[in-house]
């Protein structure tokens, strides 16, 4: 074969570095795969705490002088309402439902500690874990002659509440916003009235707290 | 180009672990308080029918509302069943429940099971089903209080294995048998 001298000598490219390619291909997997694992933690944290702050309550009994979570939920009539909304005075944070017997024996003892404390600074709320709608619940609350704010709950908000696996469990929240006690389950009216005066008398004259 | 690759299979793993951090918060279900007891093999021949009894039983110290709770607002204990193609779940069967009070409302009488209690149904495969094993998949739905506290409504997963075999011939329509070209009157 011969070579024609006028003919421009044609020049080869160089050659690429022979890992270049693949380095570049797995630079680009790697980035990827840490926006999709950043987006998936960023959403994780942002479903736990949606409409909510704060640490989440342990599950367990060691919750007390610990800041109450905030949270914001709708109330029975459609309005929002915050924890940090209340602070100043004690809170009685039940959570409950319609379909959950023990929590029926204690809805009148709720009212009836409702119209007693309320003058001293106490609010019962009244958490509805139902899958109903709210119009449901509001019946239900009519019928039982509910005197309380009655919200409806989330499992995002009784997570931050360590879960709360059983119905009833209660929350009594002092003025500063700390949980004073936890109690599960079902409990006798006496009980409940010396939680509520556990509760009031806790951050009396300070509202500075954790909701 | 080792190394890239090495990278990338970490950030593989990395996004595993975070998936998996994610379908553990997916999975949270609360504790099991009913459990189903393993089912024989029903065997069934197509076009025919069969009962399959499917044993639970609540653990100590709980109850779970009846399939008639007496109740609008208690939920009620409901088989749901998923069976495949060509074989149908009919004619599910409660047990009635135990009319019993409790502490929290001595006055009230709730329907309830407790302890163990079946769940019937009849298993009726198509005429055309081939035969073979199939599985079928269901889970009951109950909703379980103790003395003191009542827990969201939950679900216990159920399975159990048909054996379908073949249907029974068609009888044909008799007819009338043709003249023997023997017989001479």
């Amino acid at each position: 074969m011969e070579v024609d001298p006028n003919q421009p000598v044609q020049e080869m490219p160089p050659a690429p570095p022979p890992d270049d390619g693949g380095n570049r291909s797995a630079i680009i997997i790697v980035v990827v795969i840490l926006v999709v694992t950043g987006m998936l933690i960023a959403g994780r944290h942002m479903a736990r705490n949606g409409g909510s702050a704060g640490t989440p309550v342990p599950a367990g009994n060691n919750v007390k002088g610990a800041a109450a979570p905030d949270f914001e939920l709708t109330t029975l009539d459609g309005k929002k309402l915050r924890l940090s909304d209340l602070r100043g005075k004690a809170v009685l944070l039940n959570f409950w439902a319609t379909w959950c017997g023990p929590c029926k024996i204690e809805i009148p003892w709720l009212e009836d500690l409702q119209k007693q404390y309320a003058p001293q600074g106490l609010q019962i709320v009244g958490v509805s874990m139902d899958d109903d709608p709210p119009a449901k619940v509001a019946k239900f609350a009519q019928d039982q002659g509910i005197n309380y704010t009655v919200v409806m709950g989330n499992d995002k908000v009784a997570d931050l509440y360590g879960g709360v696996d059983g119905l009833p469990e209660t929350f009594y929240i002092g003025r500063d916003g700390k949980i004073v006690n936890r109690v599960m389950g079902l409990v006798g009216h006496k009980e409940i009235e010396e939680n509520i005066q556990s509760a009031l008398k806790q951050g009396a004259g300070s509202t500075a707290g954790g909701q | 180009m080792k190394n890239g690759w090495r990278i990338a299979l970490g950030s593989i793993a990395l996004l595993g672990l975070a998936a998996a951090q994610q379908l553990g918060d997916l999975s949270r279900h609360p504790v099991p308080r009913v459990a189903a007891a393993p089912v024989s093999v029903v065997s069934v021949r197509a076009g025919s029918t069969a009962t399959v009894h499917l044993p639970f039983r609540v653990a100590p110290g709980f109850h779970i509302n009846s399939h008639q709770p007496g109740s609008e607002l208690l939920i009620p204990t409901v088989l749901h069943m998923d069976p495949p193609t060509d074989i149908a779940i009919a004619k599910v069967e409660y047990p009635a429940g135990k009319e019993l009070s409790f502490d929290f409302a001595p006055e009230e009488k709730l329907n309830v099971y407790a302890g163990e209690f079946d769940v019937s149904a009849m298993v009726r495969p198509t005429r055309n089903t081939s035969p073979g094993r199939y599985r079928v998949r269901g889970n009951l739905k109950y909703q379980a209080c103790d003395d003191r506290a009542c827990y969201p409504p939950a679900q216990v997963p159920i399975a159990f294995d048909v054996q379908v075999q073949k249907a029974p011939a068609t009888r044909r329509a008799r007819r009338n048998p043709p003249a023997s070209p023997h017989i001479h009157q």
